[in-house]
């Protein structure tokens, strides 16, 4: 699974930090994620969707291998 | 989702400080093979087959302690080092905490079969007394590695 969490946070105008404030999660997190090291769960992807107020299927999106 | 069998964060710092000292008199200990004199005291055991003192249950007996001490110090200050909750303890740590544990277990059974097949005798005795600790150790060192690779990882991104 990929994302743009990255690209999303560049519109918003948001660090790492901030987003990851925001979700209450470490700034690890987002940062491991930005990577593709890591895949959240459905809590938190629901959480960062409703900080870029988008559905989730436009932040986060399947691969050929998923 | 939070882990119910964590330790609150504050006793990570206290394990350390219960640890390190732990470590080091038990390296002496390993090394030195000695006995404090003064830590001869009573102590009440569940069981006791010493050599000389013949089998004992549930009762009273006189022994050193210095090796009772310094494992116990050991053990307390691993356990509340490796299980106590990060500062953020949110669920990529969470993932990387099991993950290392998982890492933890395969490493020392597999250091222990290799110890098996190829260490013999008394030696052997000793490789028993290193391993009641090394899934801790091995735990906490590869854990705290991970945290500090993220850390690292993230320092140098905006």
């Amino acid at each position: 699974m990929k994302n743009n969490i990255r690209v999303e946070r560049a519109i918003k105008n948001l660090t790492q930090e901030e987003l990851a404030n925001m979700v209450s999660v470490s700034r690890q997190t987002i940062n491991a994620m930005e990577a593709n090291k890591y895949v959240p769960s459905t809590v938190l992807a629901l959480k960062i969707a409703r900080v870029f107020n988008k559905p989730v299927e436009e932040i986060f999106l399947l691969e050929p291998g998923d | 989702m939070s882990q119910a069998l964590l330790l609150p964060h504050r006793y990570k710092k206290i394990g350390w400080i219960i640890l390190i000292p732990a470590t080091i008199l038990g390296i002496i200990l390993i090394m030195g093979d000695f006995e404090s004199e003064w830590l001869t005291t009573r102590v009440f055991a569940f069981f006791s087959d010493e050599i000389l003192a013949g089998k004992k249950s549930f009762s009273l007996i006189t022994t050193n302690v210095t090796n009772t001490l310094v494992g116990t110090l050991f053990l307390v200050g691993a356990l509340l080092t490796a299980f106590a909750r990060e500062k953020h303890e949110d669920e990529y740590i969470e993932k990387q905490r099991l993950s290392s544990l998982l890492w933890a277990v395969w490493v020392n059974y597999l250091l222990l079969l290799l110890s098996f097949i190829f260490i013999y005798g008394m030696a052997f005795l000793q490789v028993m007394i290193y391993n009641m600790f090394t899934v801790l150790i091995i735990f906490i060192a590869r854990f705290n590695y991970i945290l500090y690779q993220n850390r690292k990882g993230v320092a140098d991104e905006k």
